[in-house]
């Protein structure tokens, strides 16, 4: 048992403060906002995360984890603090690191023994090393402390199992002694360690962030070249997926990839490069690729619907991806834009990110089932690939509409029963029809 | 038992056809080459792959396995051809199809009996299509026939293990019968088999090219990262490579791929893809930062000797990966002629790349040994990653070494220990400070 403070209660503070309590900790989360504080006390959670709610709740019942707005309080007493505040995009990309900032400062002031910081937030390669500065200037004492970046892997939707059963636990520091005490904190799960420098360290994270986000650009890329020459990249995939040394991860084709993660590591991580003296090339295709696929449903719509002026267009999926309700840089949004700035109406439903969307995206008919989202509509999208949209009842959803036009953003259909049912079907890099022939161009305008 | 005839016999037709024999088949490899037949009847093979001269020669004896350069006797009876000619890149990366339509055209001529043509050459998509037009134009009576694609997925150095244990069969056609035709000879190999239409078959043959290539081009984008930041690339790819979603191979930073099937198929993808109206330009990126790497070990070495001019460079293996003689777009070619355009001498060891290096790099001086290559060298430069070089004895190569600068092309050695002996170590990616200085 350790006892340990988490400052921040994000995705991933709150996230690691709960399974660090459930491994048998004694952990105090720690944020300055009060809201946030007032509702974890009341039982609430700040975000929608499965399977949390539960863990949060059984451990602060045991006494083992509480939630608190103040520093004296949440460290008095602690052998570590883990760091997972916010860490926002500034206009170039850059980690703003004012949060970090902020926090180290405070826990600076107030070191009385020897403690191990433990830096969870994604922050540019050397920051470790600018936080062990800054507490030597605020600290009062002379106090032994050290700095592990310990970066998380966790991905919305699955975060707690993601915790529980990592592929690999990565520690960063130039004290060994201490990345073994962090390491010993994560013993239970018997996951393979892998300590490294602090510098290294960080570079993980952005890197296999920005490589599993180049996976989804290259399949994207791929996926276009598939419907100019008539194949299925679907198909594709899953022949380049069972290559061992491919695998079958992130090879789904579709409208990109958004979310808190992807677009602000990779940003970052070519931001950091470029100041550096590097080209990132690779990195600013991956971005270019990922944007231009948004747009790539307007085309579509536009290549069977002519002008979308006084067309109604149904969402189906408003969340960056399926089983969470953050709608950060999620391509719903810059699709919704495009198609109002064309003149379209926009109606929608998302099973939970819709009280998250309302304060983004105005002027939409926000909806209570797919159904109600497809009525009266010239066109629906399938922009996030949730469960419940992958067994509906298609001919209803079909006979609602003014015209059967389905793009599916995320290729979850089987483009012959949508096209049996009805449909003019539109899929990402599926250029081929029922016949393997190469698709002909949609119908033209008005159908 | 099945009668088959494989056309071509470069690396993958003779591997192709010997399996295939080795499995029980009677396989007739056709070439235009009689030397290169006659050659291959006594067992000796045009190509260096371990493990193939034993399989070519067993089953010669077995009488499984047979030569010839005439089509008529070739064609004698067999159900399946397996095309297996050069597809070699045109000035634009596009495919030269030559060799395909003459092979479709001479077997369209003698058509006689219904036939499966399987295709296993590295094509453009469409090409599977394009051979059936030629067939039916060519074809002197109305016997069925079908056209099946299936792309190879071997690696030189291994590409018997490969295709005795392939990850999967991808087999593209039309005719879904006869692709399943095409698995039954595979059956023994107990493998996962994707049945699909011709031109996707086609695709997944060069995405899968393209994404391995873009694995080996994004870790060398952030080995340069690491050598501005002071990480260490090769311990990120450890790091990274431990994630399953990724995966640890073809994360080796370093002077990048080369050879006879990245080059050309990332190429040819690029180019398929523009004249078609879409902008690959993930596959550019991929393209470019494979080059630039060849010529990041010229700015090391600059660096540290300032100018080449009469300094003598020592190279360290010359084909485009360990386990092969294959010299085809190598990275120590241009590294090389980079040397020698800024007026160094170069002097070389390759295991086995040696004799078809003679024929491309002229003006340098071929050693027998690494010792040779690094007596009163102004540098090394570690090019290949043959696992020779991984415990040469360093000692004795830096006291015969005029200035002991070693550039390690592979990150194959220990930075510490190297500076340690007393090198000047440069890797790629790893071994600076926090401001981008070597350490």
């Amino acid at each position: 048992m350790g006892n340990i403070c988490v400052i921040g209660v994000g995705y991933v503070g709150l996230v690691t403060g709960a399974c660090l309590a459930d491994l048998g900790n004694y952990v105090a989360c720690l944020d300055v906002n009060e809201a946030k504080i007032d509702t974890l006390r009341n039982g609430g959670l700040p975000i929608y995360e499965p399977g949390l709610d539960e863990i949060v709740q059984r451990n602060a019942v045991a006494g083992r984890l509480h939630f608190t707005t103040l520093y004296d309080e949440a460290l008095k007493g602690c052998e570590f603090v883990f760091v997972a505040v916010g860490t926002p995009s500034g206009v170039e990309g850059e980690a703003d690191l004012r949060y970090v900032q902020q926090a180290i400062q405070d826990v600076a002031r107030r070191l009385v023994q020897p403690l191990v910081i433990v830096n969870k937030s994604t922050v540019p390669i050397g920051t470790g090393d600018w936080v062990a500065e800054i507490v030597k200037e605020h600290q009062a004492g002379r106090v032994a402390f050290a700095v592990v970046s310990n970066p998380e892997f966790l991905r919305e939707g699955s975060a707690v199992r993601d915790f529980m059963q990592p592929d690999r636990i990565v520690l960063g520091s130039t004290d060994r002694a201490a990345a073994r005490q962090v390491a010993d904190l994560y013993a239970p799960l018997q996951a393979p360690v892998i300590i490294t420098d602090l510098r290294t360290a960080e570079m993980i994270k952005y890197a296999s962030n920005a490589f599993l986000a180049t996976k989804i650009s290259f399949i994207n890329e791929m996926a276009n070249i598939c419907e100019a020459l008539g194949a299925d990249v679907h198909e594709v995939a899953r022949g380049m997926g069972t290559d061992t040394r491919i695998g079958p991860h992130f090879l789904s084709a579709g409208l990109g990839w958004g979310g808190s993660c992807f677009p602000k590591d990779v940003k970052a991580l070519a931001h950091i490069a470029a100041m550096h003296g590097c080209h990132p090339q690779l990195l600013r295709a991956v971005m270019d690729i990922n944007y231009d696929q948004r747009k790539r449903a307007i085309i579509k719509l536009r290549e069977c619907l002519g002008s979308l002026r006084g067309r109604t267009v149904g969402i189906l999926g408003l969340s960056f991806k399926p089983n969470t309700d953050d709608m950060r840089d999620a391509p719903s949004i810059a699709i919704i834009h495009f198609l109002q700035h064309e003149g379209a109406q926009v109606r929608a439903y998302d099973p939970v990110a819709m009280p998250n969307a309302r304060r983004m995206l105005q002027d939409v008919v926000y909806c209570k089932d797919p159904y109600e989202a497809a009525d009266g509509a010239d066109a629906i999208i399938l922009v996030t690939e949730w469960n419940e949209f992958k067994h509906l009842d298609m001919k209803r959803l079909a006979a609602s509409m003014r015209q059967p036009l389905l793009l599916d953003g995320r290729n979850i259909y089987d483009p012959v029963r949508m096209r049996t049912i009805g449909f003019t079907y539109l899929g990402m890099g599926r250029g081929y029809d029922e016949n393997g022939k190469a698709r002909a161009k949609p119908a033209g305008r008005g159908l | 038992m099945k009668n088959i005839c494989v056309i071509g016999v470069g690396y993958v037709g003779l591997v192709t056809g010997a399996c295939l024999a080795d499995l029980g088949n009677r396989v007739v490899c056709l070439n235009r080459n009689k030397s290169k037949s006659d050659n291959l009847k006594q067992g000796i093979l045009p190509i260096y792959e371990p493990g193939l001269e034993e399989i070519v020669r067993r089953n010669y004896e077995a009488k499984r396995l047979d030569f010839t350069t005439s089509y008529d006797e070739a064609l004698q009876g067999v159900e399946y051809v397996f095309i297996a000619v050069g597809t070699p890149s045109g000035s634009e990366g596009e495919a030269d199809l030559s060799h395909v339509t003459q092979a479709a055209e001479q077997v369209a001529e003698r058509l006689a009996k219904p036939v499966i043509i399987v295709n296993k050459s590295t094509v453009p998509i469409g090409t599977g299509d394009w051979v059936a037009d030629i067939i039916n134009e060519h074809k002197h009576n109305d016997v069925p026939f079908s056209v099946v694609s299936n792309p190879e997925f071997l690696r030189e150095g291994s590409a018997v293990y490969d295709f005795m244990n392939p990850d999967r069969i991808v087999l593209g056609s039309t005719q879904r019968q006869a692709a399943e035709k095409v698995s039954e000879l595979y059956e023994p190999l107990q493998a996962a088999v994707i049945i699909t239409d011709l031109r996707t078959a086609e695709m997944i043959k060069y995405a899968s090219n393209a994404f391995l290539a873009t694995k080996i081009s994004f870790i060398n984008e952030m080995a340069n990262i690491c050598e501005a930041l002071g990480a260490d690339v090769k311990e990120v790819a450890r790091g990274m490579g431990s994630d399953r979603r990724i995966g640890p191979e073809f994360l080796g930073a370093g002077v990048g791929w080369g050879g006879s099937c990245f080059p050309k198929d990332v190429k040819a993808l690029a180019h398929i893809a523009a004249t078609h109206g879409s902008h690959p330009q993930m596959l550019r990126a991929v393209m470019d930062i494979n080059y630039d790497q060849r010529k990041r070990v010229i700015q090391k070495l600059r660096e540290i000797l300032t100018n080449f001019r009469g300094k003598t460079i020592g190279i360290l293996g010359l084909s485009f990966k360990p386990n092969t003689d294959d010299m085809r777009d190598a990275p120590s070619i241009e590294i090389i002629h980079m040397l020698q355009h800024e007026g160094a001498q170069v002097k070389a060891y390759d295991p086995v790349a040696m004799d078809n290096a003679k024929r491309i790099l002229k003006d340098l001086t071929y050693c027998d040994s690494p010792y040779k290559v690094a007596a009163d060298s102004d540098a090394l430069v570690l090019v290949t990653e043959w696992n020779e070089f991984k415990q040469l004895d360093m000692a004795r190569i830096l006291k015969s070494m005029r200035q002991p600068v070693l550039i390690d092309g592979r990150n194959i050695y220990d930075p510490e220990r190297l500076r340690a002996l007393g090198f000047t170590y440069r890797a790629m990616g790893r071994g600076h400070d926090a401001n981008g200085q070597p350490l």
